[in-house]
């Protein structure tokens, strides 16, 4: 596409060129379904020789089973780890190393992935490895131990970097500790976890009607690949994949404030709201909307809260999508001695955009922003690739792409101030710090009802 | 396999000087064995990198400075990353109003801020005093804010269109990238040129009070805290001691001024190198440079020359009590980049970490189980001089870190005693060489890359040419440098641990979990 905005809509310093429109037309790879299911994108690159794949596999953490969260990440860590019918772990650790090659199996939460990437000559070799460890995993006794010992030292280290722990707690508050979107792996969840349940999840998930894969690099040309593509994968039966079902998002909108006690040399404030479905129309003013208030060092979170007055290294806003509601964020690290100003100032900024319209000059700065960095969402024809596939798996219509940015760029004060007061209640917005009480400026009861946690 | 010089920098081993650009005429390499990389330097010192890449219409630009925490002086730490933070507030001409008048009024922001930080650290500071002189700073600041033109810089690079717009300070050097859209060249040029040659500091103390936060930040994290500890204890007298942001105490005495003396003294064209990736046609970016930077004044740099690191010849053993779990970071001295068995070094480190046939997977975190992770690197925290070995771990439970550490240097004795297999180097040379090409695909990594090896190394080829001499050790050579380098009397070790005294305590290294 041709991006339509691009000068900046406010006075350059006379030194400055003019600047043009940045014009780029993402190229189009392939796209195939081989008769299994198995949905394929292609971009042939012969710059380097490099070959890079990554597979969607529609599943996710959210799919685990309450009582053995885990279940996925152990399974999708497995794969690779746990040696496959064909090959013995051991064989496929010292193969790959050896070729400087990687097969990477891991899961997010609402995607499992694979990935490959080898030098063009170890292609073969390397690609009959990662379809094994798709297909026919083995899940080795020993490294199944191996891989729960790890799990169990991660949980255990889980509140040693404080301002992960933050978000992580103010999420699991938000939506609860029982629901996908805000729990965790405990210990006797990823204890309770079998082999068995993971052959299982393995036979349900990992099925090539349940998977989109992407392939860049250098190969010869597209037959040529998907005929080495069709003689791994082609086998592969279709299988019928149970998801279950995820009980629907409860929030409660009314101020609610969470404090974790811990002596500490900085304290960390979440703020947390209601956001949006995805593929709600409202991304578009919603993505400007968060480019204004914490989107980069020029936004109004950090231009206050960092650069006018001092209070925080790290401060930002962002939204987050999920097929339920999503939520948005607010994020600030700061001195304990600072904490309710800074809690204050960033509640104040989003009232202020729910009561005032933002200057058509800001907004327009914002569109740019987005409009005129789109391009560096395709750095490399991989990434590019990888891009085109994760939008099918994410439901986006065929346009999405094409259309982004003028739905970007339809975007102004107006839109901007309607969405801040259909999404943003800040005097309800839930409020989550950890830190040393005792070193507050105020007590957070000033803000609300205070539920006292312990780190856990 | 990480690059030799990925995070830090110095001086060419394998002999500069050949292929080097002079002033005034570009050379393009055209040996097949590197990037067509095109090398120009200007009359005042300035050196630059071109490398044409036409996937997509961007181009990255990264401007690296041969200056650091290591350049600062005792008493004055965490002025490098200060200025840094400083280069992002404007110009005489970006950010300002009126800079005439603006200028006044940021000398009385100076005047006020200097007599406070004077009463401040007196030795009977009058606290009532103090209290006055802040209200004078803050109203001086005040003043000062009517002529600013708030975080100008930035909006200009969010309306750009910038991507990764940011700066990073270490021991050894500074700095700056950003990545445009192509068709942004010029505007770099102009924008950037205007920030190197006229910065004006405004804002200072305020940028200051972000810096401490970002201290505070990495005081609360237990990995950042290991490391200052780790590498303060090491190392004696080498100013490499300091931590790159800066003591909390220095930093509360660091003015305006300071930081402009620093600037003089190290921001000149003659200490950096510019590299520039991406969509660009390499004429037009040495024409561009000479209109824009060439009228940068030339200045003579100070010698580099601190007080070098006594031998060491102690086993140093530091306990750090922080509330997290438990886990182990421990350097021992190498020679420095320059010195021939930082080689064997290099593939020492890739012998115990490379991957899960690396022998600290195999034998610590899969075969014993001690071990959660384990990896070792060979030139930590900078390459100008001489440097730590370090390897960093941690234990599961319920092992201890004493147990941990035992089984960590019965490893490194098996470097002596088991000499790698010519498998074990292979495959490491392999991943070396591979990770050569695969550099070449990001745009922003490998122009931080070439500008760090160029300014720092003294030669953009430097990653390649480490290359053939790491092809060069013999097993022998490692298990040589092992005994020599890594031993009891060259090593500091820091045993993080939950702090003693509550009752529970005692239970900590068994059974972890039960006192979460």
């Amino acid at each position: 596409m041709s991006l339509p905005s691009a000068a900046p809509a406010f006075a350059l310093p006379p030194s400055l060129p003019e600047l043009a429109a940045v014009d780029f037309k993402p190229p189009k790879g392939e796209r195939v379904v081989l008769d299994n299911g198995m949905v394929v994108y292609l971009m042939r690159d012969n710059t380097l020789p490099v070959v890079h794949m990554t597979a969607y596999i529609r599943t996710g953490k959210l799919n685990d089973p309450l009582e053995k969260i885990g279940l996925g990440e152990l399974t999708a860590g497995l794969l690779k780890d746990g040696g496959t019918l064909k090959y013995r772990p051991d064989e496929i650790d010292k193969t790959l190393e050896f070729l400087a090659a990687s097969v990477d199996t891991h899961i997010g939460i609402e995607e499992a992935r694979a990935d490959l990437t080898s030098l063009k000559k170890d292609l073969d070799t390397v690609l009959d490895i990662y379809a094994e460890v798709l297909m026919r995993p083995a899940f080795s006794p020993d490294k199944v131990n191996l891989r729960r010992t790890e799990t169990l030292e991660m949980i255990r280290r889980r509140n040693d970097n404080p301002g992960r722990a933050a978000v992580r707690e103010a999420l699991r508050s938000f939506y609860g500790p029982a629901h996908p979107y805000g729990w965790r792996s405990e210990e006797a969840t990823v204890k309770a976890v079998t082999i068995e349940d993971m052959r299982a999840y393995h036979a349900n998930y990992y099925r090539p009607n349940n998977i989109i894969l992407a392939v860049a690099g250098d190969f010869a040309s597209y037959e040529e690949m998907i005929a080495k593509l069709k003689a791994k994968f082609g086998a592969w039966p279709r299988g019928k994949v149970k998801f279950p079902v995820i009980p629907p998002v409860q929030i409660r909108d009314k101020r609610q404030v969470f404090h974790m006690e811990k002596d500490i040399a900085q304290a960390y404030i979440v703020i947390l709201q209601k956001g949006l479905k995805r593929h709600d129309p409202l991304e578009y003013p919603l993505t400007v909307t968060n480019e204004i208030l914490g989107g980069g060092l020029s936004s109004r979170l950090a231009s206050e809260i960092r650069s006018r007055q001092g209070l925080a290294y790290t401060v930002y806003s962002y939204s987050a999508k999920k097929p339920d509601l999503g939520y948005s964020l607010a994020y600030c690290g700061t001195n304990p001695a600072t904490t309710a100003r800074a809690l204050t100032e960033m509640l104040r900024q989003y009232a202020l955009l729910t009561r005032e319209a933002c200057p058509a000059e800001e907004v327009a700065r914002a569109r740019d922003s987005i409009v005129n960095s789109f391009v560096f969402r395709f750095p490399t024809p991989f990434e590019l690739i990888t891009e085109q596939a994760s939008f099918e798996y994410y439901g986006y219509t065929a346009d999405y792409l094409d259309n982004y940015v003028e739905n970007i760029a339809r975007t102004d004060s107006k839109s901007v101030l309607e969405t801040s007061q259909n999404l943003f209640k800040p005097e309800d917005a839930m409020i989550f710090v950890i830190g040393n009480s005792k070193k507050f400026d105020k007590p957070l009861s000033g803000f609300g009802p205070v539920t006292e946690l312990k780190e856990d | 396999m990480k690059k030799t010089t990925k995070s830090s920098p110095h001086k060419a081993p394998c002999g500069t000087g050949a292929g080097k650009s002079v002033p005034g005429s570009p050379s393009t390499e055209t040996d097949p064995k590197y990037p067509p990389v095109v090398s120009y330097t200007l009359k005042n010192g300035l050196k630059l990198l071109i490398l044409e890449k036409n996937f997509v219409p961007t181009v990255s630009f990264t401007m690296l400075f041969k200056v650091g925490n290591v350049d600062g002086q005792q008493g004055k730490t965490g002025l490098a990353h200060l200025f840094e933070h400083m280069a992002f507030k404007g110009t005489q001409t970006i950010n300002s109003a009126d800079y005439s008048r603006e200028k006044v009024a940021l000398d009385a922001v100076e005047e006020a801020a200097k007599e406070l930080i004077a009463e401040e650290s007196s030795e009977t500071p009058d606290l009532k005093r103090a209290q006055g002189l802040r209200n004078k700073l803050a109203e001086a600041e005040k003043e000062a804010d009517k002529l600013i033109v708030k975080d100008e810089y930035l909006k200009l690079y969010t309306a750009l269109g910038e991507n990764g717009l940011n700066a990073m300070t270490s021991t050894d050097y500074t700095g700056y990238v950003v990545s445009l859209p192509s068709n942004r060249l010029m505007a770099w040029m102009a924008i950037e040129s205007d920030r190197f040659k006229n910065p004006v500091l405004r804002e200072f103390y305020r940028e200051r009070s972000v810096v401490m936060e970002e201290r505070r930040m990495g005081e609360a994290d237990p990995g950042r805290l290991m490391w200052e500890t780790l590498i303060s204890n090491a190392f004696t007298a080498h100013p490499y001691r300091n931590p790159t942001i800066g003591w909390m105490d220095d930093i509360t005495r660091l003015t305006r001024t300071d930081a402009e003396e620093f600037y003089r003294t190290f921001y000149v064209p003659n200490n950096a190198t510019l590299s520039v990736v991406g969509d660009v046609n390499s004429s037009e970016v040495i024409k561009l440079a000479e209109k824009y930077f060439g009228d940068w004044k030339y200045r003579e740099l100070p010698a580099r020359t601190y007080t070098k690191e006594p031998p060491q010849r102690a086993e140093k053993l530091v306990n750090l009590f922080f509330k997290a779990q438990p886990a182990v970071r421990m350097g021992f001295k190498n020679p420095g980049m320059n010195h021939p068995d930082i080689y064997p070094l290099i593939m020492a480190s890739e012998v115990l970490t490379n991957g899960k046939t690396g022998r600290f997977y195999r034998n610590l975190v899969e075969g014993r189980q001690l071990a959660l992770y384990a990896a070792a690197g060979a030139s930590t925290p900078g390459n100008r001089y001489p440097s730590l070995f370090v390897i960093v771990s941690a234990p599961n439970a319920p092992h201890t870190v004493e147990e941990l550490d035992a089984a960590i240097m019965a490893e490194v004795k098996k470097l002596e005693t088991e000499p790698p297999s010519q498998w074990e180097l292979d495959k490491i040379l392999n991943n070396y060489q591979a990770e050569m090409i695969k550099q070449l695909e990001s745009n922003s990594g490998l122009g931080m890359s070439l500008a760090q090896n160029e300014q720092l190394m003294g030669d953009w080829r430097y990653d390649w040419k480490a290359g053939e001499e790491l092809k060069k050790v013999k097993p022998g050579d490692i298990s040589r440098a092992a005994a020599k380098y890594l031993t009891r009397d060259n090593r500091t070790v820091v045993f993080l641990k939950a702090p003693a005294g509550k009752k529970k305590d005692g239970l900590k290294n068994q059974s972890p979990q039960e006192h979460r």
